[in-house]
């Protein structure tokens, strides 16, 4: 055969199986990280969460306005501050076809709760359960959830949790979970070619999901295939050749790429992580809250939002995003005014300005070269320097006494609620502290809210604490990102969702 | 080379492998950062649950009882647990493996098929257009930086011409059952063209990506050393002898010439090691570079320290080989 003869036998060869290997009725989602287990009980990795969740329901779930609504329950109800009892939908099944009831709800929540459950070790999830003392079941439809003690977002803390089935566990044991199985969730598992891609097909027994998000039934789709393709730049071009439907993560500089293709769209979604530069504030001269004023004052985020983030964020002027529980709309602004920056310096006793140093992971050193010089402009006279974010988290988070002068980082807050972001991160010494911000004030707000179990009342105290932070300004207020994803147009019937889910259950190929 | 000298080989190992380990844990051990604070992240964690989980990864013990703890069980083939993967280190490793040696033997057979005719073709076509075009490619080839090549390559085939896929082993993989976990071999045992011929093209962008800087090199070795060769004597009576061009070149002179060839494919068989993990990341490739670019960003201690030490003990054999190869060339050369 001469040579060219043979590299067009070659090609087309290639040409014939790319075709066969796309089927339109498979959803593919190019994804940056790869499950580390199947079992929902025996990780901690949003991505993980984000893959299994196809294929396992919890008792509850959100919506695409991430509110918290039934999903393996028809109903649940708060009896007392630690009690709360949750009905079970009758006839759901399992991918096995056994019934799930109150004993596998029961079982899911010990393996999480107890110490040493899954194959001798406690399961790292325990921590997402608070004070959740004791599950029991009622009767075969009813369960009833104790608490050690007051926990108000036990309700937003439960779409995090996935069922599994008592009887299959106890089957295939512990060490099986982490590769097979059995959930009630609209797909079952095919596949799953570690590192490379999971593969799922539709689950014919699925009860439908939640009422509350129609449209209800089985998945659409015939199959769903997580691609994990780590580098963005290949995960664009999977996109972009037809390889995958929906890629995530997509770097806000490759909009235009996306936008100016003929398959694909931008997709966005306003996240769950709030962006802030944390002073510190235990030592001069972030210790003066003039100072403080005077560096939000120095930014202007507009700009920043514009040129570096292509508006992909919502400024914020306090810990909280504005989909947050208890958020307060009214909170002062700190616009954008040098001049005035300059004049608080001043106030402080720094007329000439201050040289401090600005520390940030390299992924955000674009971004913090930019706050840097417009901290420079106003006198604050920053030098950026890059670290990695194991040793810097060490360095603000871990170590007793703070060195550094500013850092910009950021926490996420899945739970949208002020628990799991505020108290961490603004409550003495509490663990997410990095500004070293102590006010006895603040502390006794989110201590009362953390047990108060009237909602009016709670969101009251999260304003008034809310109010302060903004006063004291421990941190430079920056912002909370949009998710973007890149979407093929052939795909129908998915919105990204602020949790950074990628659920199936009611996408199709268009 | 006879038994006692190879025995003695395997002996030199120990030293090598005990240097690399003990190398790889005081580094580990300098670098700041806490693998429990990374996998805890932002979650509430007790410090009842922090101290347990250090226990449990056994970062409570003092260093040096650590390191001791760690070649102990190294030596009966026990390199722990990986907390992050929740699997035994070994479980991770051996599954990931050999879609790591698959690329990279693809790469040094492209690497190797590519360089040696190319490098003979210049030596011999000396000062023409050919092994001005060859010495140009080769310049190129060494210039370019392996993941830009890569994401040219993939922008070219794979978005433009849409020719190959883009990332990933096979979408078609699971049609075949897992025997050598080398995808192209359990295609080719299971008698499955279709996943066999997805499984090549799969591989063909991540080893031509690997596999063409180190041609590049090979390309300029085997050009020089060919030269030189073909200035011998021996070559002018072969010539003399009234034997055909071919033969000279390939029977007589090719031999020796590949020796530094050889010598430098082994060496570079570290950069490929080491390579591996960057075009892994780019194409999707679901290999151990990739778990161990994660594992040290997740100071995923046991992990790092066991898969360098393979890392290491692959290097150290193949240029044993590499060795054992000379006396193949030229029997002259004793070990």
């Amino acid at each position: 055969m001469k040579t060219s003869n043979y590299l067009g036998w070659l090609g087309m060869s290639f040409l014939a199986i790319s075709a066969v290997s796309v089927q339109a009725a498979d959803i593919r989602v190019g994804f940056g990280l790869d499950a580390l287990t199947l079992d929902p009980g025996n990780h901690r990795s949003r991505e993980t969460e984000t893959i299994v969740r196809n294929m396992y329901d919890g008792l509850l779930t959100r919506d695409a306005k991430m509110k918290v609504v039934p999903e393996l329950v028809s109903s649940w109800k708060q009896i007392d501050p630690t009690n709360y009892e949750f009905k079970l939908k009758q006839g759901v099944k399992f991918h096995s076809g056994d019934e799930m009831t109150a004993e596998d709800v029961k079982f899911t929540f010990d393996r999480i709760i107890k110490k040493d459950m899954i194959d001798g070790k406690s399961s790292p999830r325990a921590g997402l359960l608070g004070p959740l003392k004791d599950v029991t079941a009622v009767d075969k439809y009813t369960v009833r959830f104790t608490l050690a003690s007051p926990w108000a977002i036990l309700p937003s803390m439960l779409p995090f949790q996935e069922l599994v089935s008592k009887s299959f566990v106890q089957k295939v044991g512990d060490k099986a979970m982490a590769t097979q199985v059995n959930g009630t969730g609209p797909f079952k598992l095919v596949d799953w070619r570690r590192g490379d891609s999971i593969t799922m097909e539709r689950f014919a027994g699925y009860y439908g999901g939640s009422a509350e998000i129609p449209p209800v039934g089985q998945a659409k789709a015939d199959r769903v295939i997580f691609k994990i393709i780590p580098e963005n730049a290949s995960r664009i071009a999977a996109l972009l050749a037809g390889d995958v439907d929906i890629a995530t993560e997509l770097p806000v500089h490759m909009m235009k790429q996306i936008e100016s293709s003929k398959n694909a769209v931008v997709m966005k979604v306003r996240g769950t992580r709030s962006f802030f530069v944390s002073l510190n504030n235990t030592k001069p001269p972030f210790n003066n809250p003039l100072v403080r004023q005077a560096a939000n004052h120095a930014l202007d985020k507009k700009l920043l939002i514009a040129r570096i983030m292509q508006n992909t964020a919502t400024p914020i002027n306090g810990v909280l995003s504005p989909d947050a529980f208890g958020f307060d709309a009214s909170l002062k602004t700190y616009d954008y005014n040098p001049a005035l920056a300059k004049q608080l310096l001043a106030q402080a006793g720094f007329p000439n300005g201050i040289d401090v140093t600005l520390d940030v992971e390299g992924s955000f050193a674009e971004t913090a070269q930019a706050i840097g010089s417009l901290l420079t402009k106003a006198g604050i006279r920053t030098k950026v320097v890059v670290g990695e974010g194991t040793v810097l988290r060490t360095k603000w988070l871990q170590d007793k006494n703070k060195t550094g002068d500013m850092w910009f980082t950021s926490w996420g807050n899945g739970s949208l609620d002020p628990e799991d972001i505020f108290a961490p991160t603004l409550k003495t010494n509490d663990r997410g502290n990095s500004a070293g911000y102590s006010s006895g004030v603040v502390d006794g707000m989110l201590s009362a809210a953390s047990t108060e179990t009237n909602a009016a009342k709670r969101a009251d105290l999260f304003v008034k604490a809310q109010k302060q932070v903004n006063a004291d300004a421990p941190w430079i207020f920056l912002w909370v990102p949009e998710d973007v994803y890149g979407v093929s147009k052939r795909l129908k019937g998915w919105q990204p969702s602020a949790d950074s889910r990628v659920n199936l259950h009611r996408a199709y190929i268009q | 080379m006879n038994l006692g000298k190879l025995l003695e080989r395997v002996f030199q190992l120990i030293p090598v492998m005990l240097g690399v380990s003990a190398i790889v844990f005081l580094m580990m051990l300098v670098t700041p950062g806490d693998p429990v604070d990374i996998m805890l992240g932002e979650q509430q964690a007790t410090t009842e649950q922090r101290d347990a989980l250090r226990k449990d990864m056994g970062l409570d013990l003092p260093a040096a009882q650590r390191f001791v703890h760690f070649l102990k069980n190294a030596a009966v083939g026990n390199f722990g647990y990986s907390y992050f993967h929740r699997r035994p280190v070994s479980e991770v490793i051996l599954e990931r493996l050999p879609a790591t040696v698959e690329l990279t033997v693809a790469a040094l057979l492209i690497a190797l098929l590519v360089a040696i005719p190319l490098g003979v073709l210049a030596a011999v076509k000396k000062n023409t257009w050919m092994d001005r075009l060859a010495t140009l490619g080769s310049l190129l080839g060494i210039s370019m930086p392996g993941f830009w090549f890569g994401l040219l390559l993939m922008l070219v085939f794979g978005v433009w011409m849409q020719w190959l896929p883009i990332s990933g082993r096979s979408d078609i993989a699971s049609q075949v059952p897992i025997v050598t976990h080398f995808l192209t071999l359990d295609a080719l045992l299971a008698l499955n063209f279709e996943v066999f011929v997805s499984a090549v093209s799969h591989l063909v962008l991540p080893a031509l990506t690997l596999g063409l800087p180190m041609a590049a090199v090979l390309t300029r070795v085997t050009r020089t050393s060919m030269l030189e060769v073909l200035r011998q004597d021996y070559v002018t009576f072969a010539h003399a002898k009234g034997l055909t061009t071919r033969r000279v070149l390939f029977v007589h002179a090719l031999r020796n010439a590949l020796i530094p060839t050889v010598t430098m494919a082994a060496l570079e068989v570290g950069s490929l090691l080491g390579g591996s993990m960057i075009v892994e990341t780019i194409f999707g490739w679901p290999g151990l570079g990739r778990v161990v670019v994660e594992s040290i960003f997740t100071r995923n201690y046991p992990l790092i320290q066991a898969a360098i030490l393979l890392y290491a003990l692959t290097y150290v054999m193949v240029n044993f080989f590499a060795d054992l190869l000379y006396t193949v060339l030229n029997p002259r050369v004793r070990l």
